[in-house]
């Protein structure tokens, strides 16, 4: 007969089993505590101008693209820019950050939160990739911490991202990715060496849009006594896409053009003599 | 429809304020011929994406326009100091917006651009 104390002596085992399992030793890793805000502006690669200013090494292809996008914006129209209606960014516009982000580290996974976004998860559990996984805007991240100066504190966080669906831009100006989502987003994320305060992540995105890998660096400041808020973009979004055309809502609730010369919704479906 | 404004011939004007605040494109606001309107706030929705100043313009013939204006998230303001209740229904305001570019009653709205029609400035906590 088994004794009630031998499982209950069992089952305490397993429960500080687990917890040990899931407590991991912080002082391995860097202090990335706090809210981090963007050290810049909201353009993709933060040394350069907007627009045609970035200098995006775009197939001509896509360069076509890209231009007919700043054209329609010129007019008034959102051009490839779709986050007007709230549409998700996903990598690796997500790390522009327009609104702050933090960091979250479990043993398995390193989480970034931010404001306005769906949050990342980048897998540190030394996975693999998975086979053929459902694509997500967000893609699908692996990543190792790195301790490049070895002295037991990791210092570096370096993620691959796959598996991304679309359609993706850059930045607000509409600069495309390819329609084949085959986009793959390398990163190395890592503190000043001189200043705590700021983060830096170098960020390479390979793209059948582009004719080379582009390796950006953005940076972030840290705010230690942050205030957070709430910023759901379906909250009261005046920007109404309709087909591929924009409308912004009146003071009234109402439908109004965007562009000049702009025409009213087709109402097809709107039969009175049928419904 | 006649809308009592001055159009502003100045480069000085150009407003960037809008387009770096902003999540998304705001080409469609034309951000190189700003205006300015005059009238008094309607409402002040302090909601996400984008604050939104209400603003009952009077037209030349007598009768009123409700203008649609956007300015910065709520989470921006507030790092700049204001809060839902910085402007409140029934205040009179003299603001340089960057308008639709269809010409319909609407536009983009900015802190620096923005104050009380007697030319005091917007006063918010630091």
């Amino acid at each position: 007969m088994i004794c009630p104390r031998s499982i209950a002596a069992v089952a305490l085992a397993t429960i500080f089993l687990t917890a040990a399992a899931w407590a991991h030793d912080e002082t391995k890793y860097p202090d990335w505590s706090g809210q981090w805000l963007r050290a810049g502006g909201i353009q993709w690669d933060p040394t350069k101008p907007i627009g045609r200013g970035q200098q995006a090494p775009l197939t001509p292809e896509y360069q076509a693209i890209f231009e007919a996008s700043l054209a329609d914006q010129a007019a008034g129209g959102p051009g490839n820019d779709a986050r007007y209606s709230c549409f998700p960014v996903g990598m690796p516009r997500l790390m522009s950050v327009i609104f702050p982000m933090e960091f979250i580290f479990s043993p398995r996974i390193t989480y970034i939160l931010f404001e306005n976004n769906m949050p990342r998860r980048i897998y540190t559990d030394g996975r693999t990739w998975p086979n053929d996984p459902e694509p997500t805007f967000a893609g699908y991240s692996i990543g190792q911490w790195i301790d490049a100066d070895g002295d037991g504190r990791y210092d570096a966080l370096e993620v691959e991202t796959r598996h991304m669906k679309g359609p993706r831009t850059l930045e607000g100006s509409g600069l495309p990715l390819h329609k084949d989502n085959q986009t793959m987003v390398k990163e190395r994320i890592f503190l000043d060496k001189t200043n705590p305060d700021i983060l830096h992540d170098e960020i390479t995105t390979i793209d059948h849009a582009l004719t080379r890998p582009w390796t950006v660096t953005k940076k972030f400041r840290r705010e230690r006594n942050p205030t957070w808020f709430e910023n759901d973009c379906s909250e009261d979004n005046h920007h109404v896409a309709i087909g591929k055309e924009n409308y912004f809502l009146s003071a009234d609730g109402y439908l109004m053009p965007a562009k000049r010369g702009q025409a009213p919704p087709d109402l097809k479906y709107f039969n009175r003599s049928k419904y | 429809m006649q809308r009592q404004l001055v159009m502003l011939a100045s480069s000085a004007f150009l407003a960037t304020s809008g387009a770096v605040l902003a999540h998304h494109s705001f080409a469609m606001f034309d951000q190189e011929n700003p205006i300015e309107l005059e009238g008094s706030v309607q409402e002040f929705k302090f909601t996400s994406p984008h604050t939104f100043i209400i603003l009952t313009v009077k037209q030349e013939d007598g009768t009123t326009q409700a203008w649609s204006l956007e300015g910065a998230a709520p989470s921006a303001l507030v790092r700049d100091g204001w809060s839902s209740k910085t402007l409140k229904a029934g205040d009179e305001l003299k603001l340089t917006i960057e308008p639709l570019r269809s010409g319909a009653p609407g536009g983009a709205w900015s802190v620096s651009k923005t104050k009380f029609k007697d030319g005091r400035p917007i006063m918010v906590s630091q």
